[in-house]
């Protein structure tokens, strides 16, 4: 797919899910291993506190020196509060003093620009090096059959860290920044999260340097490490180590935003109850570093793919206009990867936040941030809009594909349809009058697309049309030779015709069921999507099998059409992440930790959709000035030759036959 | 952002075009110079104006608040950005000059239209802003019954209402609940005439029934339902009949959810309600705060009209209506239980809640039926013997030691009843709420509890 053969796809498509599988088997596996180690070390605590409260009590004549405290959070195995020794001071009262503020903006907008910026920031630089390791990893296996093909991939590598080594610099600023943000504005709140976080945030510091230390040896030892095969097998390791050290950093970071928002580890006055760990792994830690790995890579993907059709733009000439394309191609696969299960990270997430607490998930799902996710629904359709757009527009430059060009009108007229029903909201805030109006608070025809039968529906044929397209946009230049196409053939097209019937039938058949069981029908309209993507591919690439090419991916004859849908994909992947963080964030409400402190502030209110819609239009295009101004510091370090490409152009494996 | 602050979006945008206009002047000029024949003082004090205009007015931008802000960026701004735009396509078409705008300048557009669309978007759907609930409910000052129903809808849709806009307050009513005739959002009823409903339902057969008895504890709320007076004593009513009224309903509903449960909006088959206790966390409502929302419930349908509540106005200390109303603190209320051993063993007893489950001859008030009685001077010898008894004490002391630390070591048979007492009715919890001490003076009281002379 990215390479000159076959072996390339699979290496790659390899090198992703081990990735993947490195960054999310432990985050995946961790809640079932941590229930069974946890079950065990409650048992030691509680042993523990009963001979130490037995000690105290025959030593102090029944006096307890060391107060015990329930958890605010944790549970025993008899469901009971965790008990722990009261090992901090109760969470301040905050009040006037405990806030400062400039007559320009109000101290949380400051804060929300300073965090927002320093994630994005952060979330790149985390991603680029993931990239890299693959790509890497990719160039190294290739080197002795398509040594030139080796060379671009470990130059693609290379420049991609180029450009991540300023952004770090730019990222540990912007750290510094809300540091201080935090310590000026409101310092009353972040003296009690240095209070419990302390030890966190010295590891957090070291291995900051560790990440440092290790991203200056891997991009500075890039020349000299590649001329040895032991030594280049060396460095692609250390770009192991490197993601592993900036994932510990992620999730170290992670835990004071979790704590925050579903806190542990603590007593309901706020005290600290000895056991770092509980305050860290709070019940949100493991979802929502899961979460952000995804949305880091997608980010990432779209920061990448922005980048290159940026210079794919601006290229003077055949060869860079190739490879710029091609990177292209590349950084929306790898951002599409990620996509794909980042909703289910985003499921398991929100299923914490319910048994957390069952009013912040109503407060998301169906209160004061319900328009948000209906924002967020808008944004997804403009996701899928982007992608099929971008595929539509490649499959342009492939030979043999007029073949199916012609189904795209009818995907696109799909896509309309159910974006719209998408989109359609349950209820709105209505004047009394325009209650009247319309007869109740549903519309009586489009009030019933504003349900959950309707919408799973329609995101799940959204869905498998993009599948469908990029099952198209695969054998757009093949000519299949195996017998058995015509049977191949009409297994796809049986795939997707019943996956599409009986996605619509589930939808309908939603209508007659309560809405409790008709929750439990997303389940198999799911596994139905899942399958025309998995036997949809598996089929689809079997029949490449012997296949004759019509002719090779013209690389560097993107249309600018699909060029503006890459900047499409990455403006929306900069404003969805904003807003999630946003909602992700605002959910508590008045509170700095979740029923624990209090924001007494003047900001405590939570923002109109309105104001924080342009709160997020300004982060994105912030932060998108500063990337335009990294890029270009890190043009300045002067342009190396890019590596010859074979005949000028890769082409993907599959469509070389 | 404040009203009286800057608009950090557009104040990011002028800057923007500011910059947007020098560039576009440098161009131009540069582009004159490397052209001949074109008339570079023309141009260039065409797009010098434009510039000079564009950071001009973005210093303007900076003297306006919020509101102006927006009107002058799109009342005249954007107009003469545009205008910038039309004269730039003018100056290179004139010039018959191809592809002069970088994609940089292309992409920034790009960027901004489409970005801002978004915004616009979020602007165009309805506004909601919640505020804090206030901290307290401080009553300060004598209160008519019109202001205390207002402080019931405050802390139902928050301090600040605007006009057209939802919002919700520290009771969180509005997530769920509707207010307003023929809305619904399916979640919980709607409450438009739910004073009316009050009298009535308490009145209906489902009530008296479903999805429990009158007169049946709701475990999760601790109340007992349709029992006013048996009502936690803060938060009981105080004056008025003594059989049920819609009052009691509100009450009732607020504080034990489950009680009753509004056909169609239960969980379980409507056994279940999902609606929290509003007077424990997180919403916690005081007494206080409680009665201000009945009292609102009660009046909102009949504006200006307050005949129909029937909860008292708040008093203070001296019993004065409308006075400084001090609340508890309630920090005491989640502590957990613990004897040290120091209290008396009345006390002791008391504060474990043994005399709800069993009859303790000594003990004042000690009559529960739950579990057996306490007689284990001559109970426990009898019980060490039998042969079900799989413990391990060998003396009255340990037996009763292990019966309050294991329960489930052995369950006495119930002989009135004809079975055993409920297994693991008992709590296990009673080693984290007794010191050694504690636990030694129980230990040692309950050995030598025996039946009443006479008995």
């Amino acid at each position: 797919m990215l390479g000159k053969n076959k072996r390339s796809i699979a290496t790659f498509s390899l090198g992703l899910i081990l990735a993947m599988a490195i960054y999310l088997v432990p985050g995946m596996t961790s809640d079932a291993i941590a229930k069974e180690v946890f079950a065990e070390q409650v048992f030691a605590e509680e042993a523990f506190a009963k001979e130490v409260m037995a000690e105290e009590a025959v030593e102090g004549e029944g006096e307890a020196e060391i107060e015990w405290g329930q958890d605010v959070f944790y549970k025993d195995w008899e469901g009971n509060p965790l008990k722990g020794p009261v090992s901090g001071f109760p969470a301040p009262e905050l009040g006037e003093s405990d806030y400062n503020n400039y007559e320009f903006a109000p101290s949380r907008m400051l804060l929300w620009v300073a965090n927002q910026q320093h994630l994005y920031f952060g979330s790149f630089v985390l991603a680029v090096p993931i990239f890299c390791m693959i790509i890497e990893f990719i160039g190294i296996r290739t080197k002795e059959e398509d040594p030139v093909m080796s060379a671009k991939y470990d130059r693609l590598a290379h420049d991609l860290m180029k450009v991540s080594l300023t952004a770090y610099s730019w990222t540990a600023i912007l750290g510094g920044i809300l540091l201080f943000t935090f310590i000026t504005l409101f310092p009353g709140f972040f003296k009690y999260m240095a209070g419990i976080f302390r030890p966190v945030m010295h590891v957090y510091a070291l291995m900051f340097l560790a990440e440092s230390g290790v991203l200056y040896v891997y991009y500075y030892g890039w020349d000299r490490m590649s001329e040895d095969k032991f030594l280049k097998w060396i460095h692609c390791s250390l770009s192991v180590l490197l993601n592993l050290i900036g994932t510990v950093l992620m999730y170290l970071a992670n835990s004071w935003a979790t704590f925050m928002q579903a806190p542990g580890g603590i007593d309901s006055q706020g005290r600290f109850l000895g056991n770092i760990w509980h305050v860290i792994h709070s019940t949100l830690w493991n979802p929502v570093g899961v979460h952000r790995i995804l949305g880091n890579i997608v980010f990432g993907g779209g920061i990448v793919g922005a980048y290159a059709a940026y210079h794919y733009l601006t290229a003077k000439t055949e060869e860079e206009r190739a490879h710029y394309d091609w990177v292209c191609y590349v950084a929306m696969f790898i951002a599409i990867f990620g996509l794909i299960p980042l909703p289910f990270a985003g499921y398991w997430l929100m299923k914490e936040v319910y048994a957390f607490r069952q009013q912040m998930g109503i407060t998301l799902m169906g209160g004061i941030m319900a328009w948000l996710f209906i924002i967020q629904a808008v944004m997804i359709g403009l996701l899928f809009f982007g992608a099929n757009s971008y595929l539509h527009n490649g499959m342009s430059r492939v030979k043999g594909s007029h073949r199916y060009m012609k189904y795209c009108k009818y995907m696109i007229l799909l896509l309309i349809c159910t974006f719209t029903m998408w989109m359609t909201p349950h209820t709105i805030v209505m004047t009394p009058a325009e209650l009247k109006a319309m007869g109740g608070a549903q519309h009586p025809v489009i009030g019933h697309f504003g349900v959950m039968s309707a919408k799973n529906t329609a995101v799940n044929l959204m869905i498998t049309t993009t599948i469908l397209c990029f099952l198209l946009y695969q054998k757009a230049n093949k000519k299949i030779n195996v017998p058995w196409a015509t049977v191949g053939n009409c297994w796809i097209s049986a795939i997707f015709v019943g996956a599409a019937l009986n996605i619509i039938f589930l939808g309908v058949y939603g209508y007659f069921l309560p809405a409790n069981q008709r929750v439990g029908l997303s389940v198999p309209q799911v596994t139905t999507t899942l399958t025309t993507l998995f036997a949809g591919t598996a089929i689809n690439i079997s029949m490449f099998k012997d296949s004759e090419s019509y002719g090779d991916i013209q690389w560097g004859t993107q249309s600018k059409v699909g060029t503006y849908a890459i900047f499409l994909l990455a403006i929306s992947f900069t404003w969805l992440m904003g807003l999630m963080g946003y909602i992700r964030s605002a959910v508590r409400l008045f509170w700095h930790v979740t029923e624990v402190v209090r924001d007494n502030s003047v900001d405590a209110y939570t923002l109109t959709i309105g104001e924080a819609g342009k709160m997020l239009t300004f982060n994105t295009l912030f932060v998108w000035t500063q990337f335009v101004v990294v890029f270009w510091v890190g043009s300045l370090t002067g342009k190396k030759a890019v590596a010859k490409a074979p005949e000028g152009v890769p082409v993907p494996a599959q469509q070389q036959q | 952002m404040l009203p009286e602050q800057h608009d950090i979006l557009f104040s990011f945008l002028a800057i923007a075009f500011a910059l947007f206009g020098i560039y576009v002047f440098i161009n131009v000029i540069q582009t004159s110079r490397e052209r001949e024949g074109i008339n570079i003082k023309l141009w260039g004090g065409i797009f010098g104006a434009f510039a000079i205009g564009c950071f001009l007015m973005t210093v303007h931008m900076f003297d306006l608040v919020q509101a102006d802000q927006l009107k002058f960026f799109f009342s005249t701004y954007i107009l003469v950005v545009f205008m910038m735009l039309f004269f730039w396509g003018v100056f290179f078409k004139s010039n018959k000059i191809e592809g002069q705008s970088p994609p940089i300048i292309r992409g920034f557009f790009f960027w901004t239209t489409v970005s801002v669309l978004l915004a616009g978007y979020t602007n165009w759907l309805p506004q909601q802003r919640s505020d804090p609930p206030p901290k307290a409910a401080a009553v300060v000052g004598d209160l008519t019954m019109e202001e205390f129903a207002d402080m019931g809808r405050v802390i139902i849709f928050g301090a600040k209402q605007v006009a057209g806009q939802k919002s919700i307050g520290k009771g969180q009513c509005p997530l769920c609940h509707t207010f307003d005739p023929g809305d619904n959002m399916g979640r919980c009823p709607n409450l438009f005439g739910v004073e009316e409903r009050s009298h009535k339902r308490v009145k209906e057969d489902r009530y008296a029934t479903s999805p429990m008895a009158i007169g049946e504890l709701e475990p999760a709320s601790g109340i007992t339902k349709g029992k006013p007076a048996e009502i936690p004593e803060e938060y009981r009513r105080q004056h008025g009949p003594d059989e049920l009224v819609g009052e009691d309903y509100l009450r009732e509903s607020l504080m034990c959810p489950t009680c009753y449960v509004v056909e169609g909006f239960g969980k379980d088959n409507d056994t279940k309600s999902p609606m929290p206790v509003i007077v424990k966390p997180p919403i916690s409502l005081s007494r206080v705060e409680v009665n201000a929302v009945v009292a609102y419930l009660q009046s909102k349908d009949t504006p200006g009209e307050f005949a129909s509540v029937t909860v008292p106005l708040p008093q203070d200390d001296a019993g004065n209506t409308g006075g400084a109303v001090a609340e508890a603190p309630a920090d005491d209320e989640d502590r957990p239980v613990f004897v040290t051993g120091k209290e008396d063993i009345q006390a002791m007893i008391n504060t474990l809640g043994c005399p709800l489950c069993h009859t303790i001859p000594g003990v004042e008030g000690a009559v529960g039926e739950l579990g057996p009685k306490l007689h284990e001077k001559i109970n426990a010898p009898k019980r060490i013997k039998d042969p079900n008894y799989k413990g391990k004490a060998t003396n009255t002391r340990e037996y009763v030691r292990e019966s309050i630390l294991n329960p489930g070591a052995y369950v006495v048979f119930n002989e009135e009843a004809g079975e055993s007492f409920p297994d693991g009715l008992m709590p296990t919890t009673f080693s984290e709420m007794l010191s050694v001490q504690a636990l030694d003076k129980l230990v040692d009281f309950i050995s030598q509890t025996e039946p009443p002379a006479g008995s």
